[in-house]
């Protein structure tokens, strides 16, 4: 077990309970205090759930977190936990209760062509708490995907962490469409090296209520970060999700692409923090966030925050929240396109910039194919 | 037959309570050419939306109908089912949408069935040679960035993909440079001369008489202060080429 000693555990669950969520409280539309809430399988479950790696041959390591623990564990040291700020809150619920997971483990100049998928098998009613950890040494450069099977009424609470070396190049693409009946916690974060380039691509489409904290703290120069997230909350579904970009140090870039939309009752809330430190010249932010309202009683509040302390930045934001464009509607209707699939291939088109960030094709698909069923 | 024809009676029209058009009769007949003209302001384009059915044009009075059914009754994608095209003055940007998905899904709708994916991108790149366009418009978004000559060809490529039966040309004109003017002209003709677009009837609305150099019109009306009052035939444009509305106008009035 990760958390090796029970001392550990109840230090990591009072750290949990101790921490902030950084979210606004419950007001008109969302409904959940995320200050207070803890999963309601916590803490009498049994650990559960099973991990499968798919990787292809290659000088690298790709297990289970179990075995990293036993034949890696000093590689594993060098990762584990590093990437994790003290904000984050779900993650230290998480390793309070770590039991499965995968460690990825890249050595210098290893470069692997097919994506490594890790799957986590969640049983229903179950309590999962998963752990992907990616190490990429020098000029690394590897695709991973994250993807979850089944879940009905099951509470996830995981983390992927990615830290690399210079130069490294890591994608790491998760897409969660669980059943509505679940509640999932996230935490991505990661510590990129010198000139190191991650990007992070999530879908967070299933769930009763899923929260996630995505993360990038920039501690070396020439780094490229990338985050993209597609969102959407529908009929009593809450999906809250914040992301961060730390720039502790200059002249590296970071990019946030978000898309969310909202159907139902959905409720979603976006909170993209870009943090530009002092000493951290030339750095390159841009945050573009987009929000769709697809029903009355929808409901998506986004709040872009960038605080730079920097005087010679380059930092963009853009924010938008709406319905479907009325002209865009009539101008498709107006070649003889019904309304309705005029509406979805709208819709589908407002995702299609984050999905086109997603690693395969196979993958781009699968959500397009959930995006459609979601959009109705 | 006498009901064929984009067929326009008494048309009055409001925008957020303004009355646009006070009483428009106009006839297109299949195969013909119309250009209404007018300076701006005068209701070209609020006839263009209230025949095609945006929701925001109230149309208070009168009839249209196409080949005799009342098209007034109908949604915009209806209209355009039965055969109603307008090429649009500003076309929306759509992100997302890929040009080739959105014109196989107007084929679709429009024309269900008659062609096959793989017919219908043969037909597409000949249309789109004629215009002038490069292949890569096919992986770009539907609008999404392209400059205002892009945006008119796209209007013209999809003029020619849906064949319609009575095409609603509004201001396509404008903000076109020569060889872009020629090309619209050009792709006109092609259309004209297909099987399935010989009796495409055209309403050609226009600020300047210039497009009628590359576009032969049967019929030319001119429109003030949202009514026809005056219709006659090409000369009429070079006579406003020459002499400009305000004669026209001073006409009317003379004669009112």
């Amino acid at each position: 077990m990760p958390s090796a000693t029970a001392n550990a555990r109840d230090a990591a669950f009072a750290r949990f309970r101790a921490t902030p969520s950084g979210r606004e409280k419950p007001g008109r539309y969302w409904k959940i205090d995320l200050e207070t809430y803890e999963p309601s399988n916590l803490p009498e479950a049994q650990p559960a759930g099973a991990v499968e790696i798919e990787a292809p041959q290659g000088r690298f390591v790709a297990c289970d977190l179990h075995v990293a623990m036993r034949d890696h564990a000093a590689a594993l040291d060098r990762a584990m936990g590093r990437a994790i700020r003290p904000e984050h809150k779900w993650a230290a619920l998480a390793q309070a209760f770590t039991h499965l997971g995968a460690f990825i483990h890249l050595p210098a100049d290893v470069n692997v062509d097919e994506p490594i998928v890790v799957r986590y098998d969640v049983p229903d009613g179950s309590a999962v708490f998963p752990y992907t950890i990616v190490l990429a040494e020098r000029g690394a450069r590897a695709t991973i995907v994250e993807c979850f099977d089944g879940g009905e009424n099951a509470s996830i609470c995981g983390i992927a962490e990615i830290v690399t070396e210079e130069s490294a190049d890591v994608t790491y693409a998760a897409a969660q469409m669980l059943p509505a009946s679940t509640e999932i916690f996230f935490t991505r974060a990661a510590l990129p090296g010198r000139n190191a380039r991650v990007h992070w691509a999530c879908a967070d489409l299933g769930g009763r209520l899923a929260v996630g904290d995505l993360a990038v703290t920039i501690a070396e120069p020439g780094v490229e970060a990338r985050i993209a997230s597609v969102f959407f909350p529908g009929e009593k579904q809450h999906v809250d999700i914040r992301t961060t970009v730390d720039h502790r140090t200059g002249d590296s870039a970071s990019e946030t692409l978000v898309k969310s939309a909202a159907t139902g009752d959905g409720q979603g809330r976006y909170l993209g923090n870009i943090l530009i430190e002092a000493h951290a010249q030339r750095s390159n932010a841009s945050l573009r966030d987009d929000a769709l309202l697809l029903s009355k009683r929808a409901h998506i509040d986004s709040v872009p925050a960038l605080e730079i302390a920097a005087n010679d930045v380059k930092a963009f934001h853009g924010a938008t929240v709406g319905a479907l464009d009325d002209d865009a509607i009539f101008y498709m209707t107006s070649r003889g396109i019904e309304r309705e699939a005029a509406q979805r291939m709208i819709a589908l088109g407002f995702f299609e910039p984050v999905i086109d960030r997603f690693p395969t094709e196979a993958l781009r698909d699968e959500l397009r194919d959930a995006l459609a069923q979601k959009v109705g | 037959m006498s009901d064929q024809g984009l067929r326009i009676a008494g048309l009055h029209c409001s925008v957020d309570g303004n009355e646009i058009l006070k009483g428009i009769d106009l006839v297109v007949e299949p195969g013909k050419v119309h250009a209404l003209m007018g300076p701006n302001g005068s209701g070209k384009s609020t006839l263009a939306f209230s025949l095609t059915g945006h929701p925001k044009y109230d149309v208070t009075a009168g009839t249209a109908t196409l080949d005799g059914e009342d098209i007034l009754a109908l949604p915009a994608d209806k209209r355009a089912r039965a055969g109603l095209f307008l090429s649009f003055q500003y076309p929306a940007a759509i992100p997302g949408v890929k040009v080739p998905n959105f014109l196989y899904a107007a084929r679709q709708a429009v024309r269900p069935g008659e062609l096959t994916p793989s017919k219908f991108r043969a037909a597409l790149l000949q249309s789109m040679d004629t215009l002038g366009m490069d292949p890569s418009f096919l992986g770009r978004y539907l609008n999404d960035g392209f400059s205002g000559g892009e945006k008119k060809r796209l209007e013209m490529l999809q003029l020619a993909v849906l064949a319609p039966k009575y095409a609603i040309l509004d201001e396509t004109d404008s903000g076109l440079d020569v060889d872009a003017l020629k090309d619209v002209g050009e792709s006109v003709k092609a259309l004209r001369a297909s099987e399935e677009g010989k009796n495409t009837g055209f309403l050609i609305i226009t600020h300047y008489p210039r497009i009628l150099q590359h576009i032969d019109a049967d019929v030319v009306h001119v429109m003030m202060d949202g009514r026809i009052v005056k219709t006659g035939g090409p000369d009429l444009a070079n006579r406003i080429e020459r002499e400009g509305y305000d004669v026209i106008r001073e006409e009317t009035r003379s004669l009112a």
